[in-house]
């Protein structure tokens, strides 16, 4: 059951991919975390201070649900670096994940060749702190040291994420949080001026690209919840006249 | 400043004033215990429950995962503890592994806490330490199909074919019961690998702060049970009748508990009071 | 190797895998050789990415040592630590095969590494101290609710709360099991959606970023 619910899932998401590209407009609705990178980047430029950016360290390639928030938080650093590159901003990418710092060097990489400035690409900008202690406290320092004027803590997040977050608001950053990790929400949405709560982070990239195909899968995913809804009010309708053929149906 | 009136100054206290007081609100009742009364919660109830008496019989293999460090001692150590001696006095045969840095001071810290427990049981017959092991869920994954190719040998370097409790244990099959103590996901881990795929049993002694995500799955049944943060290691003290570290912990919970609740009303009183002066 | 084949190359790879280990997950309950390789791989890459990792830090704080960069003196701390720890561990692990068999690494470890640690985590209590104090405001109703549901989460989180009120365990205990919790699955229901769209986006090659197949404006 779970598999034919995949299918149908895909199946959703790549027919409305197919009426994009057909030409059918989909819109989705504002991402204010989005909308306010070019303003952090701005802000950034006009105190001359760099843009810093850090996934978090749940974020291990290796795990089915962290690994998502990490490839899409370097969906977000490509955009936030191109920004950056544009405004003559420095950027800082903290990493402390080693599966992930080949992918981000590349990102940084590649968004400094597209706006034509491969030479102010610095290698340096981007540091790798491994440990979740060391990362935390070389993140906190790095925050008084070089103040920041922006914060982008976009990704999977441990504990660390209400340290770093507090230590940006001591220093007055405007910050930008994100994160699929429940318990971690709380912290990020008390820290930071704008937030990307859970599937926000997923559809990041399409709210920054707003590119047909991309808006068709989100169109997709929309339709789904759609059916869970159904689901779940239906099953709630049955279970309460103790039919559960439906739970049953769905456990397998 | 100068011109700010008390109901500002209440919203705008100096955080280090704050700290301060905390520090010394945490280490009072170290020195002059109060000793309140901890009642124990279903979740909790559940989980020590689901690993005595008929849930467990002699014999049965369990794993317990060491998924939190030394920083995190105080809120999954005596939990784990707990489990550990109450799996030992079912006659389980338990497999240790973990998946912080520090795992086998972890390991070294459980043996003293539970040193009599552990003075009857044999070390590779009844218990075995893994160790550290890397690679995520991937690896939890392959140690539900293939034990060995994981832990090839245990933690001394001593290989799987020279241990009788591993000649037992190859996979998921093998195992009655997961207990996982984490401050991260490989409790999780085991969720969707073990407990999801192929049904095994499972509970977690987890962080406070993880809380809330663990809940629903309690509900759910995907976790039979569930111990969270100090407060779930004090509970499961008391259910086996030894006080201990939890239970120490609970005083200086207490205050500390109260104090944020505290400081949380009073800014809001200062915040309250200047709005409604404006 | 062109940018086109690089990326060609990836997808292959990627899909393959993909479509591997669905097939292992819905119709192979046993173990199936197949994935059980590619498992095997999954933690062995993963592993030299630490490698990979450790690579890159001495790169960096050997740079940042020769070029007298500043605070230069922290990084030559650091390779000074990093070559004591790797010597000591492997010197432990030759040895016996398990590195804290060595008496400095072991100290080092217990004795320093581990408070340092714990150090760390317990900064966490304070930040969330000064956290909750300065943005826990009732600014409008829904903050007022959210606040007061907080207030009796936290106290029936302690035995202090039921010495204040007896009411308090049982309303805390609510908000616990069934307030919260519908919100918690809707987290989890969405957040799985989303993944799963973000991977078939990425799979398609039509996400931004790394896993752009020319899906780029």
């Amino acid at each position: 059951m779970t598999f034919i619910l995949l299918i149908l899932t895909f199946a959703a998401m790549y027919y409305y991919m197919y009426l994009g590209k057909q030409g059918k407009v989909f819109k989705i609705r504002t991402l204010p975390a989005i909308q306010a990178i070019p303003e952090a980047v701005g802000r950034s430029a006009e105190m001359g201070q760099p843009v810093m950016w850090t996934p978090g360290i749940a974020g291990s390639l290796n795990d089915s649900t962290q690994g998502p928030q990490t490839l899409a938080a370097i969906s977000i650093l490509e955009y936030v670096a191109e920004e950056a590159v544009k405004a003559g901003v420095k950027i800082a990418a903290i990493c402390p994940l080693p599966d992930a710092l080949p992918l981000v060097e590349e990102t940084m990489r590649t968004a400094y060749m597209s706006q034509g400035k491969p030479e102010e690409f610095n290698i340096d900008s981007i540091r790798f702190l491994s440990g979740q202690s060391a990362y935390m406290t070389g993140t906190l320092g790095y925050l008084q040291r070089e103040r920041p004027a922006s914060t982008i803590l976009v990704g999977g997040f441990y504990y660390e994420a209400v340290i770093i977050a507090e230590g940006g608001n001591t220093i007055g950053a405007m910050q930008i949080g994100g994160t699929n990790n429940i318990h971690q929400m709380p912290f990020l949405v008390a820290t930071c001026d704008y937030m990307l709560l859970a599937e926000e982070l997923y559809a990041a990239g399409a709210a920054i690209s707003a590119n047909p195909d991309m808006l068709g899968s989100i169109k997709g995913e929309d339709m789904i919840k759609w059916l869970i809804v159904v689901l779940i009010c239906v099953g709630f309708l049955l279970g309460a006249a103790r039919i559960t053929f439906l739970a049953d149906l769905l456990r397998v | 400043m100068s011109d700010q009136n008390i109901f500002d100054k209440l919203q705008n206290i100096d955080r280090r004033v704050f700290y301060w007081v905390l520090f010394i609100t945490l280490m009072v009742p170290f020195i002059y215990p109060i000793g309140l009364p901890v009642k124990v919660v279903q979740n909790t109830r559940d989980l020590y429950e689901g690993i005595t008496g008929d849930n467990i019989n002699p014999g049965d293999i369990a794993i317990m995962n060491f998924g939190y460090g030394v920083s995190a001692w105080s809120e999954c150590a005596p939990g784990f503890t707990v489990c550990a001696k109450a799996l030992f006095r079912e006659g389980a045969r338990i497999v240790f592994m973990g998946s912080q840095y520090d795992v086998e001071l972890s390991m070294n810290k459980l043996m003293n806490d539970a040193r009599e427990d552990f003075a009857n049981k044999v070390y590779g017959v009844d218990y075995v330490f893994l160790g550290y092991f890397t690679g995520g869920e991937s690896a939890i994954a392959q140690l539900a199909t293939d034990a060995w190719t994981v832990y090839p040998s245990d933690h001394y370097v001593t290989p799987d074919a020279q241990i009788p409790l591993m000649q037992d244990f190859h996979g998921w099959q093998d195992v009655t019961v997961v207990l996982s103590s984490d401050t991260g996901d490989v409790g999780s881990y085991f969720l969707r690998q073990w407990q999801g795929s192929h049904g095994t049993r499972l509970a977690e002694i987890g962080i406070a702060m993880n809380g809330s995500t663990d809940y629903p799955y309690y509900l759910a049944g995907n976790y039979f049970g569930l111990s969270i943060g100090s407060r779930g290691g004090a509970e499961l003290e008391v259910l086996i009748r030894e006080p201990g570290e939890a239970t120490t912990a609970m005083d200086s919970i207490n205050a500390s508990h109260l104090l944020i609740v505290l400081a949380v009303i009073l800014a809001n009183v200062g915040y309250l009071l200047s709005r409604r002066k404006a | 190797m062109s940018n086109i084949l690089k990326r060609e190359a990836v997808f292959a790879v990627t899909g393959l895998v993909t479509v591997l280990m669905f097939v292992e997950y819905f119709f192979f309950p046993q173990d199936w050789i197949v994935a059980s390789t590619i498992r095997n791989w999954a933690v062995i890459i993963y592993n030299i990415s630490l490698g990979l990792g450790g690579v890159r830090l001495i790169q960096q704080h050997v740079m940042g040592t020769q070029r007298r960069k500043e605070n230069w003196q922290f990084s030559a701390l650091f390779l000074v630590a990093f070559v004591v720890m790797l010597l000591t561990g492997l010197a432990g692990y030759l040895g016996t095969g398990v590195a804290t068999s060595n008496g400095i690494y072991n100290w080092l470890f217990v004795n320093v590494y581990t408070p340092l640690g714990s150090t760390a985590y317990a900064i966490t209590g304070f930040y969330i101290f000064s956290a909750a104090y300065r943005a826990f405001r009732a600014r409008n109703l829904d903050a007022a609710l959210m606040l007061v549901a907080g207030c009796f989460v936290i106290l029936s989180n302690a035995p202090v709360g039921e010495v204040i009120w007896s009411g308090i365990p049982a309303i805390g205990e609510w908000f616990r099991f069934v307030g919260q919790v519908p919100g918690m699955r809707a987290f989890e229901v969405v957040g799985a959606l989303g993944m799963i769209a973000y991977g078939f986006r990425a799979l398609l090659g039509k996400e931004r970023g790394f896993y752009a197949g020319g899906a780029e404006e």
